[in-house]
Order: C-alpha cells, then sequence, then structure tokens
C-alpha cells in the first residue's frame, strides 16, 4: 500500500464511507507522499463542502400549494380557450394594421384625382402593363388599330 | 392512501391534487435545493414539477411511491432547467470570496471537529456551489446524492433513470474534479502564503 498512489481509492468513493483501516491506510501513504498528501486533505475538504450544500435546503412557504393551484387553474384556462381564438388573439394587431394599411392604399389609388396624362402617353398606353396582364396586347407586334390610330393621333398634335 | 389520491386526482379531484402538493412538497423542494440555492428558482422549479406532475399523471400506475414519481420529475425538470444554463469554464483562486479564503485557512484547525457552526456551513455551501458549477449537472447531482446525502447507486438510478455503471462513472469523475479543483485551490493558497512569508 506505502508503494501504491491513494488517488484511485480517494475517487472511488467518498471519503466518509471509507473504513477506518483504509483510512489509516490513506494516512500513512500519505505521511511519504507529498502529491497523495495533498490528494488527500483536498478530498476531506471537498467531502466537508459537499456535506454543507446538501444541508442547506430550502422549505416551502406556507401558501406554496396555494400558489400551484392558482398557476394550474390559469393554465387550464387558457388550454380551455379554442386555438383559433388564441390564434386570433395573437394576429389581432398584425391583421388589423394590414387592414388599415390596405384601407390606405385604396383611398389612395380610387379616391384622389389622378395626373393629366398627355395623349402621346395614351397612345402608349396600349402597352400598359394593364392591358398586358388582362390579355389585351398579347402580342409582340402592334395591331392595325393601334397603328392607324398612332399615326393619326401624331398628325392631329401636330 | 398514496395510491387513493393519485387515483382521485387521476380522476379530475383537484382537492386530491392539492393535498399531493401539500404533502410532496418539501420533497420536492428539497430535490430542487440541490439544485438550486436561491429560494426563488427553488419555488419556480418546485411549481413546473408540480404542473408537469398534473399533466403526466396519466403515466402513473401506482407501482411505485407517488414520492419516488415526483422525486424523478422533480430531478428531470430540475436538470432540464441546468442544461440550459450557461457553466462555468473554470474556477480558480483569484474567484474566492473573502469568507471563502477564511474558511479554507481555518480548516487544518478543525480537522475533526464536526461541529460547524452555521455560517461556516453557509460559507462551505457556497464554495461547494462555486465549485459544482464547472462540472455538468448530471456529474453534480450524482455526487451531491451519494456523498452529501448517502444514497446508494441504485437510489439515484432511480431517481434519474440512469444506469448503475452510468451513476458510478457520474460520481467518480465528479469526485475527481472536484478534488482536483480543491487541490488546485489549496496549492495556490500555500503558494500565498508562502510568499507572504518571504516578504
Amino acid at each position: 500500500m506505502k508503494e501504491k498512489h491513494i488517488t484511485e481509492i480517494l475517487d472511488n468513493a467518498s471519503i466518509v464511507s471509507l473504513s477506518e483501516s483504509e483510512l489509516n491506510e490513506i494516512r500513512a501513504h500519505a505521511e511519504d507522499c507529498v502529491s497523495c498528501r495533498g490528494a488527500y486533505e483536498a478530498a476531506r475538504l471537498s467531502a466537508v463542502v459537499i456535506r454543507s450544500r446538501v444541508k442547506s435546503t430550502i422549505e416551502p412557504s406556507p401558501f406554496f400549494h396555494t400558489r400551484v393551484m392558482a398557476a394550474l387553474r390559469e393554465q387550464q384556462a387558457v388550454e380551455s380557450v379554442p386555438a383559433m381564438l388564441r390564434l386570433w388573439g395573437s394576429a389581432k394587431s398584425l391583421v388589423s394594421s394590414m387592414a388599415v394599411a390596405t384601407a390606405a392604399l385604396a383611398v389612395l389609388s380610387f379616391a384622389l384625382p389622378s395626373p393629366a396624362i398627355p395623349a402621346s402617353d395614351q397612345a402608349v398606353s396600349a402597352y400598359s402593363a394593364e392591358s398586358v396582364l388582362l390579355g389585351q396586347a398579347n402580342d409582340d407586334q402592334m395591331s392595325y388599330e393601334q397603328v392607324m390610330s398612332t399615326i393619326y393621333d401624331d398628325d392631329e398634335a401636330k | 392512501m398514496d395510491i387513493d389520491l393519485a387515483r382521485q386526482a387521476q380522476a379530475g379531484d383537484e382537492s386530491a391534487f392539492e393535498e399531493i402538493v401539500r404533502r410532496y412538497s418539501p420533497r420536492v423542494f428539497s430535490v430542487a435545493s440541490r439544485f438550486f440555492r436561491q429560494r426563488s428558482l427553488v419555488e419556480e422549479a418546485a411549481q413546473e414539477v408540480f404542473l408537469k406532475a398534473y399533466t403526466q399523471l396519466g403515466s402513473f400506475e401506482g407501482r411505485g411511491s407517488i414520492e419516488g414519481w415526483l422525486t424523478r420529475i422533480a430531478t428531470n425538470t430540475c436538470l432540464n432547467i441546468l442544461r440550459g444554463a450557461k457553466r462555468r469554464s473554470e474556477f480558480s483562486v483569484s474567484d474566492l470570496t473573502e469568507d471563502e479564503n477564511q474558511w479554507l485557512e481555518q480548516q487544518p484547525a478543525s480537522q475533526g471537529n464536526e461541529e460547524r457552526s452555521f455560517v461556516s456551513d453557509l460559507v462551505a455551501a457556497d464554495l461547494a456551489d462555486r465549485l459544482l458549477s464547472v462540472l455538468p449537472p448530471e456529474d453534480q447531482q450524482a455526487l451531491l446524492m451519494i456523498d452529501g446525502e448517502d444514497a446508494s447507486i441504485r437510489e439515484v438510478a432511480e431517481a434519474t433513470g440512469w444506469s448503475e455503471s452510468k451513476v458510478k462513472v457520474r460520481a467518480f469523475r465528479a469526485r475527481r474534479k472536484l478534488r482536483e479543483a480543491m487541490e488546485k485551490l489549496l496549492r495556490h493558497k500555500d503558494g500565498a502564503r508562502e510568499k507572504q512569508v518571504i516578504k
């Protein structure tokens, strides 16, 4: 035992659970071995702090069960509200702000007077985004009526 | 009877569940105190344990005790909370408070003296807490239960749901790390003391 280091024994079990003969062997070895003496002292202090740590427990307050039951009822109340309503509750502000933005855009588009468009721009408007989207001008080439109206409009303008 | 109480609670009897909370909150607090030292954190964890227990009442089959069942829920809940918390990477001598320094100084003199003052216990508990904070929460628990509460390997395995060999490995590893950290602290302190004497 004297030749064998004792750290393995110290780490295998708490120092307080070792038998008196084991402790005597450890002490005998620690007397001659400086590094094991340090390890033994550290293990002894570790056991002391661990014991103190476990001693400091916190007791529940007399109202703790009331607090738990209140939290439980609150949780049940939340769970009893239908999912769609809960979703509405959280999305309400987002939906209402979107509705306001849409209404504002509608007012800007229809209620305000549109600026006067020059005749030349009107002719070009045959290629406007609306007409393309609505399929009124699907072809890349201008139709006969469009060519004619463009020529005569230009002549009249002159 | 425990089983009757559990059956009533399972059937939706709130007063039966309230009685469970009242009867077992000291046990749940004692488990949570192993993980946390601030009252607010312990209370919060204990409340979470009971809310979880209420939703899992159906899983209690009555084969074991309510206390064992709640201890397991409490241990796992607290471990989950701790896993989310940031762990210290190291604890060095410069992190010691004045009280902890003094406590370490007095230790060789108080060797064998089991009667310790309340204040001394608090300082030691603080020191343990800070030294343990560098270990994974699972290792801390294994060590606190076995070395602190004299729990058997089997009892820890039952409370945590780990295998017995896992418990042994965790306790061994935690004990060694704690001893090494303590050794380092003592070495630094001795070094500092020697320097002061030379001056």
